[in-house]
């Protein structure tokens, strides 16, 4: 009988808790973080919006992490693989031999005809180990060149594959945003902690710090971070590091606040008072008591602010500024900028062929890599809506 | 406590911000070589800002010839006079007192905006700036007065109608517009507006341009009337008396510039608006939410006050106070986008002075002086949305 009580299987009456949780089983008591973890759960799995969130996130991150994993061609790390070629539309048009030679043709095949082979691809001349990947949204479209393909250059004779550049930019948008995110926050954590707890001198001196970071507008701050010390990096680690660092340097007042907003209600609690009248030190109080505490919503604004850097990044290398050594960098962000930079001479070129032949509009270009960047945000704006909605008492319906 | 106390007190707080952000654009220029620095402060020099120059160069007088190289007097002239050679904090000072009393520098040649809107052209910065200040303050007042237009009344028919069509309708446009690229949703309305209005170019005076009906701040000279630029319209489209193009426009009885002026400002200000509508919306929905259960709405209604009466008039006065208050904390947020925004539609603001500032090569003395304006305008707004607050809701100036 003492098996019984403890293992808690026996299928005894359920227990609604007074707060609206979800059933708890009779027996054997969790503690109570992995009680609220498990009520905080329960309310974001009846959040259809935040399910759907997490889904697209769990396909991200399981995209990122399959990368890692050696595969037949491995793809470049440090930039996207360019392809060369001439585009003429989608349903029709000829590879043909550029004249600056710098491209040889492996095949051509007639309008409106399937791909004679999956590898019917033109092939870098300088580099004739830089064969395409046989397996790309290619040859979904039946078309001479991928339909993920992406124009480049203005002449357009140089393409790379939005598809693979989803697949490494996986890791790295993942990895930068995690990074920024998680630095950001282990700094305003700290100070936020600090500054609220301690209050007084410490607490007004560091948050007049942060309110003059908060005044720069955060996407000039990147910027102007990375344009005055960029000069000094030129690897890619560094460039990697420099980005993270700007990002870090913008951010951290902004958790700061947050983090000090919820210390100030935290330090107020009555667990509070015990520890420090059971003669507990300040900094164990800090970190045991006030920082456990006062996560949740940091959680939210990080996760929401993970959603973010892809966007910025995008909206830096739109603005011109290079971030990575290479300019065609897989990275989301990189990507969906570089994207529109085809708008232009794509419009002239519809533009003139409407006197002649009809003009197919490469919308994929403009719709791929965009939308790579809008499902991440938009997924990880529905699980922080949730997540603030499920951590929030007053918000739960 | 009586408003102008409050309003005198709150600019004096002003100070130490102003001062701390320059500080933080002094440590980043303190990174910078020697060189870059004198070059963002004095402009291009036929001596460069090398330590040394040639005697071969003309104007390069040497007292102590000594290998063929002297001291550069644009360099020893520069690091003097900028405290260069001095302990670091003699710099700061050096520096706190050149920005305070407006000398951010000079432009730079090397950036396409030297190239592209001043004409290679060494000038002040802040005279620069001066020139396409009017222009973002026209297109943020624009924006503004949009997001207030669209903010209030959705967010309160959201909390009215809420867990309805109208209500999700908003909370989807609440989304995507924290998620969509700033840059690619305004090519995207470009281009369909280009699209609708049916013309990638225009014939303009008999002339055939590449002309983009919402592009650009102005027309294409050749699409004025008689073909001929207005004198009112300066070389760095800076325009008089006031610099704002489109009371400009009205005060010289242009109509077809005024018009011109507003078309092109529509799509911008929707893009600016549709992002920080977004961040806005969910607080007046909550906030309203709130309100609609208080005991003096209960009240209104029990007096016979219409619905709409009370949606309005009774709860949507709180609906003021909120979208000013969530304004204030996300206005870094809003006018951070306008370098973007503005590069993309071309308009002759202080955010295409940065977009183009940056490319090919770093005009840092722009840089940094778009930056600092930038925040100028981010907490010069705060204080207004301060005062604003206060006047709407008297508890705050006598708290």
């Amino acid at each position: 009988m003492a098996g019984k009580s403890a293992g808690g299987s026996a299928p005894k009456p359920a227990v609604v808790t007074t707060s609206g949780g979800p059933p708890i089983l009779k027996g054997r008591r969790p503690s109570p973080r992995i009680a609220q973890l498990k009520r905080t759960w329960y309310f974001l799995s009846r959040n259809t919006l935040a399910l759907i969130g997490l889904a697209i996130l769990v396909f991200f991150v399981g995209v990122a992490l399959s990368q890692q994993i050696p595969s037949a061609h491995a793809l470049p790390r440090d930039s996207l693989q360019l392809f060369c070629g001439t585009y003429t539309g989608l349903g029709g048009g000829n590879f043909t031999q550029l004249s600056a030679g710098e491209c040889t043709v492996v095949c051509t095949y007639a309008t409106g005809q399937p791909p004679p082979s999956p590898n019917c691809y033109a092939v870098d001349s300088f580099n004739p180990a830089n064969v395409p990947p046989t397996l790309s949204l290619a040859h979904l479209s039946g078309g001479p060149l991928p339909l993920g393909s992406l124009t480049i250059s203005s002449n357009g004779n140089l393409f790379y594959s939005i598809y693979d550049g989803f697949l490494v930019g996986a890791q790295w948008s993942l990895f930068i945003a995690v990074s920024i995110v998680l630095a950001g926050a282990a700094i305003g954590l700290a100070l936020g902690a600090v500054a609220g707890y301690l209050g007084g001198l410490v607490d007004e001196l560091i948050m007049r710090v942060t309110d003059i970071f908060l005044s720069i507008p955060g996407l000039l701050l990147v910027l102007v971070v990375l344009a005055a010390i960029g000069h000094e990096f030129s690897t890619l680690a560094g460039r990697v590091g420099l980005l993270i660092g700007a990002f870090v340097v913008t951010w951290w007042p902004g958790y700061t606040r947050v983090v000090r907003g919820q210390v100030l209600v935290t330090r107020e609690q009555k667990y509070v008072e015990a520890s420090r009248a059971s003669g507990a030190k300040t900094g164990r109080i800090i970190l045991h008591h006030i920082v456990p505490n006062s996560l949740y919503p940091v959680l939210v604004q990080l996760s929401l602010d993970v959603g973010a850097i892809p966007l910025l990044i995008g909206g830096i290398t739109f603005l011109g500024y290079q971030i990575f050594p290479t300019p065609y960098f897989p990275e989301w962000g990189t990507m969906s900028a570089l994207s529109i930079t085809i708008l232009p001479s794509a419009l002239t070129a519809c533009q003139i062929s409407t006197s002649g032949a009809p003009c197919m509009f490469p919308w994929w270009q403009l719709l791929f890599p965009g939308l790579i960047v809008f499902l991440f945000a938009i997924a990880v704006n529905f699980l922080s809506d949730g997540m603030r909605d499920a951590f929030d008492p007053r918000l739960r319906r | 406590m009586r408003m102008w106390i409050y309003i005198v007190r709150r600019l004096l707080l002003l100070l130490p911000v102003i001062i701390g952000v320059m500080t933080i654009t002094f440590v980043l220029i303190s990174t910078l070589p020697i060189g870059e620095r004198l070059q963002s402060y004095y402009g291009p020099s036929k001596f460069g800002y090398a330590p040394t120059c040639s005697t071969t160069q003309e104007g390069c007088v040497c007292v102590t010839p000594f290998n063929g190289t002297c001291p550069n007097p644009a360099y020893v002239r520069g690091t003097s006079a900028l405290g260069l050679n001095k302990p670091i904090y003699i710099q700061w000072l050096q520096y706190m007192k050149n920005s305070l009393t407006l000398n951010w520098g000079s432009t730079d040649h090397g950036s396409k905006a030297s190239g592209t809107l001043l004409g290679g052209s060494t000038i002040p910065v802040t005279t620069v700036l001066s020139y396409y200040l009017p222009y973002t303050l026209e297109l943020a007042t624009f924006s503004l007065l949009l997001i207030l237009a669209l903010a209030i009344p959705l967010g309160n028919y959201s909390a009215v109608y809420r867990n309805r069509p109208l209500d999700q309708a908003t909370r989807v446009m609440s989304f995507s517009g924290f998620a969509l690229p700033g840059f690619l949703l305004a090519l995207l309305l470009l281009l369909g507006a280009t699209i609708l209005a049916g013309q990638f170019q225009t014939i303009c005076n008999g002339q055939s341009t590449p002309y983009f009906e919402f592009y650009g701040s102005w027309p294409p000279t050749v699409c004025y009337p008689g073909g001929v630029g207005p004198t009112w319209i300066g070389a760095y489209y800076q325009t008089s008396p006031t610099g704002f193009p489109t009371v400009d426009a009205l005060i010289h009885h242009n109509w077809f510039l005024a018009w011109e002026s507003v078309k092109r400002q529509i799509l911008p200000a929707l893009t600016i608006a549709y992002g920080s509508v977004a961040g806005i919306l969910r607080f007046v929905r909550n906030s309203m939410l709130e309100v609609m259960n208080l005991d003096f709405i209960r009240t209104a209604r029990s007096k016979g006050v219409s619905e709409s009466v009370v949606v309005s008039k009774h709860a949507g006065r709180n609906s003021l106070n909120v979208t000013i208050t969530v304004l204030g904390l996300t206005f870094a947020y809003f006018i951070g986008g306008f370098a973007i925004i503005e590069d993309v539609f071309n308009l002759k603001g202080i955010g295409l002075l940065l977009a183009y500032s940056i490319q090919p090569s770093i005009d840092f003395g722009l840089v940094f002086g778009t930056t600092l304006l930038f925040t100028i305008i981010v907490v010069t707004a705060n204080i207004i949305v301060d005062i604003l607050y206060a006047y709407l809701d008297p508890r705050v100036r006598l708290g």
